[in-house]
This record gives C-alpha cells, sequence and structure tokens, in this order.
C-alpha cells in the first residue's frame, strides 16, 4: 500500500489559483479570501486569509493542505471580516461542507467566490507534515472520496486529474466493526472514548458544529458531564455523532485534529452508511432544501416500532 | 500575598547538584521497573496506546516504549485530566460531604520523562504553592520520583534549545538517564529522592566505565532572546499581529492539553441532588466559555484576544510572577494544532517585529 | 428461603411518552384497573418529537436497565409531524447505540393511542419481562465509575460512594 501518489499537478494549481487570487482582489470582485498558506516548518501549511492582492503569491495547494476552510465561514468564526463577497479554496470534500451549509441557510451561494481545486488526496496527519502522499500517508477519507473534481465553482484551477485507486479504508473497518458483537463494540469503543481529553477540537475544526452555544456547554440541564472521563467522553462523542448524522458532509477534518487519535470519522461514516440505506441520503454538491432529519415520508421503515 | 516572593514555596526538597554517577544496562532498568511494579508502585512511562504514544501506568516493564515523544505531557502525573476533590451524598435533610484524602495517592516512579516534560515540573511547582498550596498537586509531587531521559532525536517542531533547555536538560529529574553507544545508561542522580532509589537497588547499577553516550538531538533552533519577546509583549498587548496570527485559530483546548506547562483547571460537580462528586478538569483559555461570565459578557470577547492570553501567559505574565518562562520548548502544540499555529514562528515574528 | 440476587432483580425501565396518545393511553389502562409491572416510570412530552435521544442516553447514564419511547401512531400526532420526524430520529439513532455497543433488546419504542390501555400494558409487561431475563444493563453503570489512570485512587471508599451514585 505504500504507492506513490500522483500530485504532480498541485504546483500548476498553487499557480493558477494565486493567478485568480491577484485578479479577483484586485479587480475588486472578492474583499478576502481564505486559502492555504506555507507555514515554518518544511512541508507545512496552515490557512490563511487575505485581503490584499499583494499577499496572493503566498497561496498554495499542496498535501499538506488538509483543512476544511469552509469552518472560517461559519457562525461560529466570527473574526472573519464579511463585508463582501469572499473567496475560498476548496477541495471536493470541502464542498460538500459549503453545500450543507448552504442548505441549512448558514451561508448564500452568491455572497462566495469558489475555487473549487481538483484533489488527488492529502495527507491524513501534519504532525509531519513533510511526507510524500502514497497510499500509506493519504487520508483515510481520500481512499473513498467520490468528490475529488468540485462542481459548480466560479474558478477551478485544472480540468483533469489523475486519482488513485485504493482500498477503502472506512467502509473495510465499518465492516470489521459490525461483525463483532455489542460487547465487543462496546469495549472498542471504551477504550477509544477513554483517550479523550475534552479538547473540543472535533467540535471546532467542524463546519456543521456552528451552534452558538453547544449543548454540552450547557448546565442548565446539564446533559453530558463535561468532564474528560470515560462516561463524560462517550457521552459527549455519542451526542456528536447523533447532532451530524445527515448534516455530516465527511471531511473528517474531526479524526484529522484528534490529538488522541480517537478514529471519530467511523461514527460519521457509519450514520451516513445509514443514512444511505434507511433513506437514499448521500452528501453531495447539491444544496438541499432539507437533510435526511428534516423530513419524512410516511412510508418510512418503522419494523422497529411495536 | 501579592507580588509572590521569587522562590521555592512548594515545600519540595531543592534538587541537589549531581553527586552520585552510575550505569545501569537496559536489562537492569527493566528489572528495576518490574521489582517497582511488583512492590506496588505505579511505575509510569511511555507506553504505545495503540498508535499513539502516551505516559501510562505500566504492568510491566517490556511495555515501555520511549522511541516517540508522548502525545501528552507527563503533567498528568501531578495534575490529573480530571480528578475528584470531594464527594457528596444527601439523605432526607442530612448531607455528608467526604474529602478527597491526599494521602491515598499512589506512589509512583514516573520514567523515561523527556528533558522539555520535565522541566516544566518545577514551573507547575511554582504555580501551585505560591499563594494556596495545593494539596492535590503538592502530595503527588512528594510521591513521586522522575526518572528524565537525555533526548536523541528531534523533530522540526521541537524548540527546546529555543526557550534555554536541551536534549540533556536535567531540570526537575530525581535521576536522568543518557543513553549509553550499545544500550544502557549513564545514570546521574539530582535529588535525594533519585539517590534513595539506587541505594535501594545498588546491585542493579554499576560505576561509570567511561563508556561513550550516545548522540544527543540536535533541535535545528537556536536560542531565542526571551527578554527580548518579553519587553515587545510588556508593550503590545494592543497590535494587530494578535488579529494577523489568530484569526485562524479555531478555539480549542488541544494546545493547552498536550502542553507540560499549562495549567488552568475547572472544577464541576457532577452527580444528582442525592449523590455526586466535585472534580478538577484541565481547562484551556482557547474556549470560549473560559472567560464567559454569568453575565453573559465576555471579556476575551474574539478568538485573537484568546490566543494573546495564551502567548501573553507563556512568556510575560508567567515571568512577571515567576521568573520563568511558561515554555519548554516540546512543540507539541505545533504539532498538534488543528490550524497550524506555530508557537515558534510566532515568537519569530514577534522578535524581527521593528518595534 | 432467601432469595438470590437473580430472582429479585427489579428492572428500572424509564418510559418517555408523548402526553396525547401514550399517557392517555396509560392512563386508560390505570382507570380501566388493568394490571402492568410497577418497574416502569414514565415522563411525558408533548410529542415524541420533543425527546431528544441524549434523553435516552441520558436515563441509560443515570441507571435505567430499559428504555420505552412512544407516541401517537403515524398520521394521529397532535402537532401533525412530529412523530414522523421523531421516527427518523429514532431509527439513526438506534443504529449509533448499536454501532457504540448498546444492546438494543434494552431500547423499545412503540405506538400506543390514547385507546390502546391493552396495547400499553402489552408494551411495558414485554419490555419489563425482556430486561428482566437480560439482567441490569451494567455499562455505563461501570463506564461512570472510570477514571482516567492519572485520576484513578482506587480507594474502596470511594469505590463504595460511586456504587451509591
Amino acid at each position: 500500500m505504500t504507492q506513490p501518489i500522483d500530485t504532480s499537478i498541485y504546483a500548476a494549481i498553487t499557480e493558477a489559483i494565486q493567478a485568480e487570487a491577484h485578479r479577483i482582489l484586485a479587480e475588486g470582485e472578492v474583499t478576502a479570501i481564505v486559502g492555504y498558506a506555507a507555514a515554518r516548518r518544511k512541508g507545512s501549511a496552515q490557512p490563511i486569509i487575505i485581503t490584499d492582492a499583494a499577499d496572493s503569491v503566498k497561496l498554495i495547494f499542496t498535501p499538506a493542505c488538509v483543512n476544511n476552510l469552509a469552518v472560517y465561514l461559519t457562525k461560529a468564526k466570527k473574526d472573519i471580516p464579511k463585508n463582501g463577497k469572499i473567496g475560498i479554496v476548496v477541495k471536493g470534500c470541502d464542498l460538500k461542507a459549503l453545500s450543507g451549509l448552504m442548505g441549512e441557510s448558514q451561508l448564500k451561494r452568491e455572497e462566495l467566490y469558489l475555487i473549487g481545486v481538483p484533489c488527488a488526496g492529502v495527507l491524513a496527519s501534519t504532525v509531519c507534515p513533510d511526507q510524500e502522499l502514497t497510499g500509506d500517508s493519504i487520508a483515510p477519507k481520500c481512499t473513498e472520496c467520490d468528490a475529488h473534481l468540485p462542481t459548480g465553482c466560479d474558478f477551478v484551477p485544472a480540468e483533469t486529474l489523475v486519482t488513485p485507486e485504493l482500498e477503502r479504508k472506512y467502509a473495510v473497518e465499518i465492516a470489521r466493526l459490525e461483525a463483532l458483537t455489542p460487547a465487543e463494540r462496546w469495549v472498542y469503543w471504551k477504550e477509544q472514548f477513554a483517550k479523550c481529553i475534552k479538547c473540543y477540537a472535533c467540535r471546532q475544526v467542524c463546519p456543521f458544529c456552528f451552534c452558538e452555544q453547544c449543548l454540552c456547554d450547557r448546565n442548565k440541564p446539564q446533559m453530558v458531564d463535561t468532564t474528560p472521563r470515560p462516561a463524560g467522553n462517550t457521552a459527549w462523542h455519542i451526542v456528536r455523532a447523533m447532532h451530524l448524522a445527515g448534516r455530516c458532509a465527511g471531511c473528517a477534518e474531526c479524526e484529522r485534529v484528534c490529538p488522541m487519535d480517537i478514529p471519530l470519522n467511523l461514527l460519521n461514516r457509519k450514520m451516513a452508511k445509514e443514512l444511505k440505506e434507511l433513506y437514499n441520503h448521500e452528501a453531495g454538491f447539491e444544496v438541499l432544501d432539507k437533510g435526511p432529519l428534516n423530513m419524512f415520508t410516511e412510508k418510512d421503515d418503522q419494523s422497529f416500532i411495536k | 500575598m501579592w507580588p509572590p516572593k521569587k522562590g521555592n514555596h512548594s515545600g519540595l526538597p531543592l534538587p541537589l547538584r549531581p553527586h552520585m554517577q552510575k550505569q545501569i544496562t537496559q536489562q537492569n532498568l527493566n528489572i528495576l521497573l518490574d521489582s517497582l511494579i511488583k512492590e506496588g508502585i505505579r511505575v509510569v512511562a511511555p507506553h504505545m496506546n495503540g498508535g499513539t504514544p502516551l505516559y501510562e501506568p505500566l504492568t510491566c516493564s517490556a511495555d515501555m516504549n520511549t522511541g516517540q515523544l508522548p502525545r501528552r505531557s507527563a503533567k498528568e502525573a501531578f495534575f490529573p485530566v480530571c480528578e475528584d476533590i470531594m464527594t457528596y451524598e444527601k439523605e432526607g435533610q442530612k448531607v455528608t460531604v467526604t474529602d478527597i484524602d491526599p494521602v491515598r495517592f499512589p506512589e509512583t516512579v514516573l520514567v523515561g520523562v523527556r528533558p522539555c516534560d520535565a522541566a516544566a515540573i518545577p514551573v507547575l511547582d511554582a504555580v501551585f504553592s505560591w499563594d494556596y498550596k495545593d494539596e492535590f498537586f503538592l502530595e503527588r509531587r512528594r510521591k513521586t520520583t522522575i526518572i528524565g531521559l537525555a533526548c536523541t532525536t528531534a523533530d522540526d517542531a521541537c524548540f527546546c534549545t529555543a526557550v534555554g533547555l536541551s536534549p540533556a536538560e536535567t531540570k526537575g529529574s530525581d535521576l536522568f538517564l543518557t543513553p549509553l553507544v550499545g544500550g544502557g545508561y549513564v545514570c546521574e542522580t539530582y535529588s535525594d529522592k533519585g539517590e534513595q532509589l539506587i541505594t535501594n537497588h545498588k546491585e542493579l547499577f554499576s560505576d561509570t566505565g567511561g563508556a561513550k553516550t550516545l548522540p544527543l538531538a540536535q533541535p535545528e533552533t537556536g536560542k531565542i532572546d526571551l527578554k527580548k519577546v518579553k519587553a515587545w509583549l510588556d508593550e503590545h498587548f494592543e497590535d494587530p499581529l494578535w488579529d494577523g496570527i489568530a484569526t485562524r485559530c479555531v478555539g480549542c483546548g488541544a494546545c493547552a492539553f498536550v502542553c507540560p506547562a499549562c495549567h488552568c483547571f475547572d472544577i464541576v460537580d457532577e452527580g444528582t441532588e442525592k449523590a455526586g462528586t466535585r472534580r478538577k478538569n484541565w481547562d484551556a483559555c482557547g474556549f470560549w466559555k473560559f472567560t464567559h461570565h454569568a453575565s453573559g459578557h465576555n471579556p476575551r470577547d474574539g478568538q485573537p484576544k484568546r490566543y494573546r492570553n495564551r502567548i501573553m501567559h507563556k512568556f510575560k505574565y508567567y515571568d512577571d510572577k515567576f521568573g520563568q518562562t511558561l515554555c519548554s520548548g516540546c512543540g507539541r502544540c505545533v504539532r498538534v494544532c488543528p490550524v497550524g499555529i506555530d508557537i515558534k514562528a510566532i515568537i519569530d515574528t514577534i522578535l524581527n517585529s521593528e518595534c | 428461603m432467601q432469595p438470590t440476587k437473580q430472582n429479585t432483580f427489579e428492572p428500572k425501565i424509564i418510559a418517555f411518552v408523548c402526553t396525547w396518545c401514550t399517557y392517555a393511553g396509560a392512563d386508560l389502562a390505570g382507570t380501566s384497573r388493568m394490571q402492568y409491572p410497577s418497574n416502569v416510570r414514565v415522563l411525558k412530552f408533548p410529542c415524541t418529537g420533543r425527546i431528544d435521544p441524549v434523553f435516552i442516553l441520558k436515563a441509560f447514564q443515570q441507571g435505567a436497565d430499559g428504555v420505552l419511547v412512544s407516541g401517537c401512531h403515524p398520521g394521529d400526532c397532535h402537532y401533525i409531524a412530529g412523530n414522523f420526524h421523531a421516527r427518523r430520529r429514532f431509527a439513526v439513532f438506534r443504529k449509533l447505540l448499536e454501532f457504540v455497543g448498546v444492546d438494543l433488546n434494552r431500547l423499545q419504542f412503540s405506538w400506543v393511542s390514547a385507546a390502546e390501555g391493552g396495547k400499553w400494558v402489552e408494551v411495558v409487561t414485554d419490555l419489563t419481562e425482556k430486561v428482566r431475563s437480560m439482567g441490569p444493563m451494567t455499562e455505563f453503570k461501570e463506564l461512570a465509575m472510570e477514571e482516567q489512570w492519572s485520576g484513578a485512587i482506587n480507594t474502596p471508599e470511594l469505590q463504595e460512594a460511586y456504587n451509591s451514585i
């Protein structure tokens, strides 16, 4: 599985992003652009918000451009200037999140200028950012990606892309867990959740966790114990997965940022799988008026109800 | 009590100069750890939990794995992620409150501690003992012997050398191990506790035979002028720099929770009206809720203000109070930050700024 | 004869019900003097659509051995569609609980109308007997006693204090 992944096109993408960013900022089409820039450590990248056309040379696209920048456009992030149209660099998975946010009336399409990046994959972790993109180092989400080429964007830096064929890491792991007994699964998740330290990185990077006050930050009533003990951790992760069911776009940021390596996206993928089976719902580029849990049909399955 | 007097308030013994130098083989170190475990002492060491390196209690010395810097720092041996401080019970009109007695904390040997983690421990001592003596922290400290381990590898997030420490720093260690070429360690004592440990197991140690130590890690960063950083911070509470670097901060607590020196905590009651527990758990200044008042007002009402506090506390406030820096350069926050915020890069920016 | 631990186990069943149908149905069972296990504690909500999945989680955490959620039949919702929304939400929540390892035999959903006192008795009796045969729900109780290693002191007194919670 150490097959190298072809990312040679990323250099051309970087150039095209810089040129387009310069144009739209200089012509006043947008007031700010959210993109990626190189950081101090070799190979590393970090989100950047630029408002000056001269800064457009800072923008890059590399396998270390892991972030879903959609989080910067949500209500949770009040610090981004929103006094005009905003440009944003999006990969396919990020665009799904933006579509979801539009469906939930958090964003308006006409207020955005989308730079849709064709993406063969990004790194799973940026603890060591200076590494080749291979079948091993690639983010698990990229092994199941059906959105390498974003569509419906205002600007696409390249039209073609060599995309890798990889083993679907989540599908394999979910199948493994489903084959276990409930008691075995309980043990598995207990070990995973026990590591949690409630840093809430999973919540803070999630584009869909835009509540002004999280249920888990409320103490009247205190529905979820706030302490980082196994009990409170388990409750938090169950609540998180439930609140994202039918909304999660699969960017897997929660899992990537977890400093304790808890496979959080497994929960989200499992929910996505069930929603596909039950209600034929899948996160995509299309903006839906209502998510699968905000609507119903009279014929919905109720075989589990007496 | 304000301002705090500089010096030792913790009542913990001050470190000694090294006055015992011995040698121990890897095999004998394992025998030592196993016999400690058998004695009922909690032996905490770097260990692989799945694919994640963490400091955790060992059940057998073979589980120790010092290959990688643990994801969380060693501070949790004294300052747990979450600990009980009292329990309550209510029956009719009668309320019984039971304090947790720190005497019951386990005797611990913390082994394989990286110099950056060990050096942060005396920094924490100062905070937990200058005014209010936190018996929960101090009792755990008294009951713990720290065996440091020199670093032979570093990555580009490491910057201990920048804050005046080094891969061979012995600050905070009771006993310090330096790996030898061909296996085994040189073992130096820096406190009575360390000496006691050697004395109790002297058959496992031998005199140093002039064996060569492994070359130590060389983090790429040179020493930075912390005085200059502080001088800049003294003058720039309001500065455009904060917006520039911290707008990208998403407001999680990852940096503070993996940090060996961050020490903020929250106290919460959990349970029902009939019975429950008061608990102390880690908190972080990056959280929106950290400074949120009951009135609804939040004096740090934006992420740049919260991030500024992190930098200010590390390089200015703590220095003002205790004459030290609240950062040991372990680089953990650099590695785990979801949005790639790099504290070393920020310090560089501050040093390079004109005014 | 000294009763053994097994046959003295009385399951705690929490029932989250809607006020318009199931609560009235349970009331009918009562006024009709029908007998059903007293293990069930009924909590009344305006609608099944108001029953947040986190309530179910909380019930298990606070010591419930079984949970029942019950409301109006599809099409009978006092608020037109509350139970349709609830149906989808609970269908998904069940799958989540199953995936983290909760035995779904402890969680029952039902539609019980105001006229179905008999069905209420049947649903409650079935769930109670099923849970009784399964024994106490220990997963969440054990979890509540666990600590991160650094906070653990595990003294007998503490253990006792936790057991009483």
